[in-house]
């Protein structure tokens, strides 16, 4: 007998995400993964200015905050042929550089590691044994006895008042938790310590953009002007702040994060290293140009698809091909105005709300019919996997030195094969290795910035198309960039200058969607097949695959 | 030798008293000054100078003018308001609303007579005919709109009490940013009221011959002999 | 309230902070709060004596950017502000329970300390389907939040969805999205505005509570008036260049360069009420008009729809894009000039004979 459990809320991810799964003999053999909130952000861009779009659209996602700020300001700017300044583009990279150290790292400590870090069992560890550890994996300053034990108290403190707060009812002592007391400690300890770190590294947002969350963006550029010589923009006192920060990450990352990451992934890689690998077909869009965004070939991040596994061959993607990337809603609450069978590239895509689950309170969605509010997104009909793990392979695929290099480091620091990439494990391998190479990349950008200032240059904002006169009657344009979570691109119709159609295809949506109306299924869903659930009341297991996606359902929804 | 004819038949009224004309005037000017200023605040001029900001104040200036010029405003308004109530038959409150049926039928023979001009029926009144007392009668409404949304806009900006009491009408109307908006568009209602009444006083001036222009700085009108009695004996009728 | 359970000083002593500690935290808060020396002594008092509050955050219509912000709250003990100053027992962003032990957790925290806990909405409410446009654990958010307020000890809005609908509620508003206020049944709602508030002000709102045991003092429209009484423009740097005319007139020019008054850019600094100018963005760093960026308005209520950001007055409803309400305005300004033309011109030629024809009556009626 199948029996279907449900998974609702998921929590520590963004937003409200809903899995189903049919469990027999212990494995999972069915899975649905359902986006419950809808807000209708297309729908009410539409007869607005394309200048303002990429405030709404910011507020798509305050946890990957900016990305989509970033890809509604290129959409704009493709569409209308603008180009902007170089030092524009480095101080997005900068931002971009920082959102990701910033998502990534609260991703990792704050959102996946009780996953794999049982807290209660923390408290019987001993803190010289748990300094000893630290000491080995890193330098990191604070590693001493004496920091552990007060760590330690005050965590025995907190268990004895009996108010667990966001603690309570986890799945502590279930038989998947297996890193020694001693590891369980540093990783309680780093997530305190990373809950403060991570509120420094977005202050490059703060500087450059005004405020985190949500920062300011500017189509034909950036906001902030720079000037050496005023005490009222980007000057030598700000710039020297914004290098400081980006240092200071760097040294997080490769001494906090990286080393608990290898620490944490020994334990669980003989399991976890070829469980949740699902879909065979990656995804990247490519991102953070070194010689403007039409470039692509300057692209730090490269573009491409990875079909079948198969790293010998990269595979050119064009997401103005109205054949390529194309959104279908067979199990979806949408209708479309030609049928619900048929699926639409973005530009003439469609948003019309139609709800045809079961009516709240419900115990099970009708996942024969529609149950997501996700689209599903397909690439010439087939699913792809987005995120830090496609970027990995893409980029490994494509012959990059710099990604294959730390792909290669990270598979001997954990004494595993390349196919332990294909899995939970992998994908969170892969976010904290493309980590590495953002921080140090942070920084090169940063020094590209200084000798462009150095020769004179300080534009940050090309005005020439800023006036809507100066506007063809009607242009298309789309924004990709590679979000924290994958690949994201806005597709932009301008008529009259006004928006007359706007559709997002965001990371989220690509791996959390419904199946297909050939009943194929998306990455999660496809992922959660063959996963063994030890306790089908406490499905942990669930959460671990899942959370290795980092989840964000207001992006994925919108 | 005709114009010496006519001042003979013609009797003098003494239509606007002082204070009401006194009350016109100081109207008037203020809502230039209001309007004059209110315009560079929406629009400030463009300077590309590299003056520092502690060297000028231009703007401020404006806004100073502007506030000045809306106490002076407002008050002269409410002192119009009280005049209403004790001033003369022509200056009384009730011509402005039209309650009583004579008063909506003048407003139709005025829109045929003066506007459409397909009628040549003479019209009584004296002082207001009865579509100018309407159209003042929304003007004063707009007056007050004007003052409310300017002092509750005023309000966040002042120290003082006065302003305050007007502070609890920028949340009726759904934030600064909306009262700012009805604010603007107010300026133009008075503009638009500015460029009509100015040219209606001159027409009648032309057609009626009544001195109606120079009354509202001598307050006599013109009005052509009987008339005053004939006016009379209907309203009694 | 339960006695067992170990106040703040107690918390803040065990994990090894000095009573100096503890007094600096107690008057930065109480400064934050614009409160008085003998304010401070009664927050210091308040925490010595209070166990940790028990608070439940509801997530509905939202982008989870109120939560990003409170996390980035800046003072050291305030980042510590979960583990030791209050008990935060229900958030999906960041419980270790998921599923039906994140319901229970809730279920457990309302039924245990009833009339005690504090509730904290992010994201507005969807009315429209029966709910359908937002469930969790199959229940439709209004649903949810009737059950929690329900005896909930304070309430408060984080941000500008749960204060106000924000995005999601500009027009059209698709999904019905409504502020809490609006759902409440009357109950007292703290609308902490922005999209998203400053996290020393949401933290300074949460601690306001638990050191005075009531709500902090609000405007009309229910916004902490120690954070949201002035506005933007009266506590903005940029100011003096403001009243000396020195504005920037476009993107990335010397006025710019220079720092000048963004007003001409759009700016919505003075029509909007917040602390951005003061208390500044992640620990004082900067706040948007500081980079370059006008203020777009984020903590008022319907800020989206008074578009386009980039100019200061909204377009003219019903006209287009580029059309403000002085095109209107010189549109009808035109007509009527057009319009007087025209009848001047008919006046003279019409009216004339009439006029002439007229006096000859009345002179023959007088003769
Ligand atoms: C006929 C009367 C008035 C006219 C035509 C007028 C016109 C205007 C205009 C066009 C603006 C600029 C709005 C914008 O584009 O942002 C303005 C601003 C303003 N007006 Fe008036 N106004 C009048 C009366 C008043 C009165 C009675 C007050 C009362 C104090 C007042 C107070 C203000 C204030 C406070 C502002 C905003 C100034 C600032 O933010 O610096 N106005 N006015
Ligand atoms: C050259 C300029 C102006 C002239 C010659 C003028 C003349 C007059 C005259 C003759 C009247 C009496 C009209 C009648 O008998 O119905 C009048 C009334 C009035 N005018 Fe003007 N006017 C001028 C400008 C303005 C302006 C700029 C405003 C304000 C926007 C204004 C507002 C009013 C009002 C409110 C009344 C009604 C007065 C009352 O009874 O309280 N006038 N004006
Ligand atoms: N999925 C997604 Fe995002 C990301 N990363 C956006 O594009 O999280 Ni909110
Ligand atoms: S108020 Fe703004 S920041 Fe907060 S959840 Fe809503 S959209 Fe996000
Ligand atoms: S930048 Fe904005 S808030 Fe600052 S003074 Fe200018 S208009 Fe006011
Ligand atoms: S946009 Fe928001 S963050 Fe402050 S400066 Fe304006 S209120
Ligand atoms: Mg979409």
């Amino acid at each position: 007998m199948t029996q279907r459990i449900v998974v609702d809320p998921i929590t520590r991810i963004e937003g409200h995400l809903r899995i189903e799964a049919e469990i027999k003999d212990g494995k999972i053999v069915d899975a649905f993964s359902s986006g419950t909130m809808v807000r209708g952000i297309e729908i009410i861009l539409k007869g607005r200015d394309p200048r303002d779009a990429w405030a709404f659209v910011e507020r798509v996602c305050g946890v990957c905050t900016t990305v989509h700020a970033l890809a509604s300001v290129r959409s704009v700017e493709n569409a209308l042929g603008m180009v902007i300044p170089p030092n524009a583009d480095l101080i997005r990279n900068l931002m971009f550089c920082a959102q990701y150290m910033q998502d990534h790292v609260v991703h990792f400590y704050h959102l996946h590691a009780l996953d794999w870090v049982d807290v209660v069992s923390a408290l019987s560890a001993d803190p010289q044994k748990t300094s000893d550890i630290a000491k080995s994996l890193s330098n990191w300053p604070k590693s001493s006895p004496g920091y552990f034990s007060d760590l330690q108290k005050r965590l025995k403190g907190f268990v004895e008042s009996g108010q667990l707060g966001i603690f309570a009812n986890g799945y502590w002592g279930h038989p998947a938790y297996k890193l020694p007391a001693e590891v369980n400690l540093i990783g309680v300890a780093h997530y305190l310590e990373a809950l403060e770190w991570q509120k420094e590294i977005v202050k490059v947002h703060t500087i450059f953009g005004g405020k985190n969350p949500h920062p300011n963006y500017l189509v034909g550029g950036v906001p902030c002007a720079i000037n050496l010589d005023g005490n009222n923009a980007i000057n030598a006192e700000r710039l020297a702040y914004v290098q400081k920060l980006l240092e200071d990450a760097k040294t997080f990352v490769n001494q906090v994060y990286i080393p608990d990451l290898v620490a944490v992934a020994k334990y669980y890689k003989s399991d976890w290293g070829a469980i949740g690998g699902g879909l065979k077909n990656y995804l990247a869009y490519g991102d953070l140009p070194l010689n403007g965004y039409n470039n692509p070939e300057s692209f730090k991040f490269p573009r491409g698809i990875v079909m079948d596994r198969d790293l010998t061959k990269i595979i050119p993607v064009d997401a103005s091909d109205p054949q390529q990337i194309q959104e279908f809603i067979a199990h979806s609450y949408y209708n479309y105005s030609d049928g619900n069978k048929t699926g639409k590239h973005p530009w003439a895509g469609e948003t019309n709300l139609h709800y045809t689950g079961p009516k709240p309170p419900y115990d099970y969605l009708k996942v024969e019919e529609q149950y997501s509010w996700l689209k599903t997104p397909r690439w010439k009909g087939n699913p792809m996997e987005v995120g830090p793990l496609s970027r990995m392979l893409v980029g490994f695929a494509a012959g990059n030195k710099e990604i294959q290099e730390v792909v290669k480091w990270g598979l001997s620091a954990l004494e595993a094969p390349v196919e332990a990439l294909f899995s939970t494990l992998g994908r969170t391998a892969a976010r904290g290795l493309e980590t590495k190479l953002v921080a140090d990349w942070g920084l090169e950008f940063f020094n590209s910035l200084i000798t462009n200032i150095k020769n004179g240059d300080t534009r940050t904002a090309n005005t020439e198309k800023w006036d809507p006169e100066t506007w063809p009657a009607e242009a298309k344009g789309v924004g990709l960039t590679e979000a924290p979570r994958g690949a994201l691109a806005h597709w932009i119709v301008i008529k009259d200058k006004k928006i007359d159609n706007y559709q997002l295809v965001v990371p989220s949506t690509w791996n959390a969607s419904p199946r297909d109306m050939n009943g194929q299924r998306s990455a999660y869903e496809e992922s959660l097949i063959g996963t063994p659930i030890a306790d089908p009341e406490k499905p942990l297991e669930i959460l671990r695959t899942i959370h290795s996606f980092d989840p964000c359902l207001a992006c994925a929804v919108h | 030798m005709k114009e010496k004819k006519e001042a003979e038949h013609n009797e003098t009224v003494y239509v606007w008293q002082l204070p009401v004309r006194f009350y016109h005037w100081i109207n008037a000017l203020s809502i230039l000054v209001l309007c004059v200023t209110g315009f560079l605040i929406g629009y400030p001029i463009a300077l590309q100078n590299s003056a520092e900001a502690s060297f000028g104040y231009w703007f401020g200036t404006v806004r100073f003018i502007h506030f000045v010029a809306a106490f002076i405003f407002f008050f002269n308004f409410v002192y119009r308001l009280y005049w209403g109530f004790v001033g003369n038959k022509y200056a009384k409150w009730d011509n402005f609303i039209p309650y009583r049926k004579s008063q909506w039928q003048e407003v139709l023979d005025v829109l045929k007579v003066d506007i459409l001009m397909v009628s040549k029926k003479p019209i009584d009144s004296v002082g207001h005919n009865a579509l100018a007392s309407l159209t003042y009668f929304f003007t004063f409404l707009a007056f007050l709109v004007q003052s409310l949304t300017g002092f509750g806009l005023y309000a966040a900006m002042s120290k003082s009490f006065f302003p305050k009491l007007f502070a609890w009408i920028v949340p009726i109307l759904g934030g600064d940013f909306n009262t700012r908006m009805i604010h603007h568009i107010f300026m133009w209602l008075f503009i638009v009221f500015a460029i009509i009444h100015i040219y209606l006083v001159f027409y009648h001036d032309y057609v009626e011959r009544r001195g109606v222009t120079s009354s509202m700085i001598g307050g006599w009108k013109f009005i052509e002999k009987g008339h005053m009695e004939e006016v009379k004996k209907k309203v009694k009728v | 309230m339960n006695e067992t359970r170990p106040t703040v000083y107690e918390e803040l002593q065990a994990k090894g902070h000095s009573r100096r500690d503890f007094m600096k935290f107690c008057t930065f808060i109480g400064a934050a709060l614009g409160l008085e020396s003998t304010g401070i002594a009664q927050v210091v008092k308040a925490l010595e004596t209070k166990s940790r509050l028990p608070v439940v955050w509801l997530h509905f219509q939202e982008c989870t950017c109120c939560s990003e912000s409170f996390i980035r709250s800046s003072h050291p003990l305030v980042a510590d502000v979960i583990l030791d100053k209050i008990s935060l027992d229900y958030t999906e962003t960041l419980m270790a329970a998921a599923g039906h032990q994140a319901e229970a957790t809730l279920k457990n925290t309302i039924e245990k300390y009833k009339g005690q806990y504090v509730l904290l909405v992010e994201g507005s409410i969807p009315t429209k389907e029966d709910g359908a446009y937002c469930c969790i654990g199959g229940k439709s958010s209004y649903d949810i939040f009737k059950e929690v307020s329900k005896d909930a000890k304070a309430i408060i809005a984080w941000g500008n969805c749960a204060s106000a609908g924000c995005v999601q509620a500009a027009n059209p508003n698709p999904t019905g999205a409504t502020p809490i206020y609006k759902l409440a049944e009357g109950k007292t709602v703290i609308n902490v505005q922005g999209c998203p508030p400053i996290a020393e002000v949401m933290a300074g709102v949460i601690v306001h509570i638990l050191a005075f045991d009531r709500i902090p003092q609000l405007d009309s429209l229910g916004r902490p008036k120690a954070f949201y009484s002035s506005r933007v423009h009266d506590t903005c740097y940029r100011r003096p260049n403001y009243d000396a005319g020195l504005f920037v007139e476009s993107w990335d020019d010397e006025n710019a360069k220079k720092g000048y008054c963004l007003y001409k850019m759009g700016c919505r600094g003075p029509n909007t009420y917040n602390s951005c100018g003061v208390i500044k963005w992640n620990n004082g760093v900067s706040f948007p008009i500081q980079s370059g960026h006008p203020c777009i308005g984020c903590s008022e209520a319907n800020f989206w729809d008074n578009g386009p950001f980039y100019k200061h007055l909204a377009n003219f409803p019903g006209f287009g894009i580029e059309s403000t309400a002085d095109k209107v305005g010189i549109g009808l300004g035109a007509v009527t000039v057009a319009g007087i033309a025209a009848h001047a011109v008919v006046t003279n030629i019409r009216k004339r004979k009439e006029i002439m024809k007229g006096l000859r009556t009345t002179d023959n009626n007088i003769a």
